[in-house]
């Protein structure tokens, strides 16, 4: 039982982290878009609303057994989007750094892999286990 | 899957507005020397005034911040006087001799066709690595 519930767990993560990747993907690609418009602030995804869905105890309900489940982060946290700071301002009011969003969107797009590698090798075991080891 | 499309649709937004400052760009570098236009004026320097356009997608209405888009607000005339170049011979030429030529700097379409055109590439690898997203959402099922 245990172990159906630690390999639910593992899913779940998973899951967390591809939307947690295209959350990233899709503010990158935003920030991008608008290289050239005036005024703009490159916009990402907030540092601590990704940690809290990363990290136990968040926003994570309490438990009092080790078997309850824990609740999950509402998945809306990671997808509001603030203002990055300490970057350089253009004269135009603009503040997207080309290299950083590219660099950006190529460590999203990484992430989105390895955890979508992962995630199908779970379901392969768990159709292994459907088909009778067929 | 939606976000990744809405990001997709983002940086299409981006290819065209770009292409529109491309082309605004070549038209004015075309247009240098053209000392008489539709209204009898030399031609003036245009410009392309980008804003951002959110992508409309259901997360609007849940209140969630989607993917931003850019567009093409508006192209307006810089108003900026003509140049004046002495040439007597030039059927344009005025009183003195001197004739109007647009407000044009070559060297200056050039470095912004060129901005143009990395901003556009940029936005092109964006595509391609949203797109090995997709792709890689769709092995999900196989």
């Amino acid at each position: 039982m245990n172990d159906i519930l630690a390999d639910r767990a593992i899913m779940t993560a998973l899951g967390r982290q591809l939307t947690v990747s295209v959350a990233k993907q899709s503010a990158a690609a935003s920030n991008l878009a608008n290289l050239n418009t005036p005024n703009y602030r490159t916009r990402e995804v907030s540092f601590d609303d990704a940690l809290s869905l990363a990290m136990p105890g968040g926003e994570k309900l309490a438990v009092t057994q080790p078997g309850h489940l824990t609740g999950e982060p509402g998945l809306a946290s990671a997808r509001q989007l603030q203002d990055a700071d300490g970057l350089p301002t253009r004269r135009d009011g603009n503040n997207v750094q080309l290299d950083r969003e590219l660099l950006q969107m190529t460590r999203a797009a990484g992430d989105f892999t390895a955890a979508q590698t992962a995630l199908s090798a779970k379901f392969r075991l768990v159709r292994y286990a459907i088909n009778e080891s067929k | 899957m939606s976000t990744l499309y809405s990001a997709l649709n983002a940086s299409a937004s981006a290819l065209s507005a770009e292409r529109a400052r491309i082309e605004v760009a070549v038209s004015n570098m075309a247009n240098a020397e053209s000392t008489r236009g539709a209204n009898g004026q030399p031609y003036r320097r245009r410009d392309v005034v980008l804003s951002s356009d959110p992508v409309q997608t259901f997360d609007d209405a849940l209140g969630l911040t989607g993917a931003v888009g850019v567009k093409v607000a508006d192209i307006v005339e810089d108003q900026a006087p003509f140049a004046r170049r002495y040439d007597p011979a030039h059927p344009d030429a005025d009183q003195e001799g001197f004739v109007a030529v647009p407000n044009v700097d070559v060297p200056e379409q050039m470095v912004d066709m060129l901005a143009a055109t990395r901003a556009y590439q940029a936005n092109l690898t964006a595509i391609g690595l949203i797109r090995d997203m997709i792709s890689r959402a769709m092995d999900l099922g196989k």
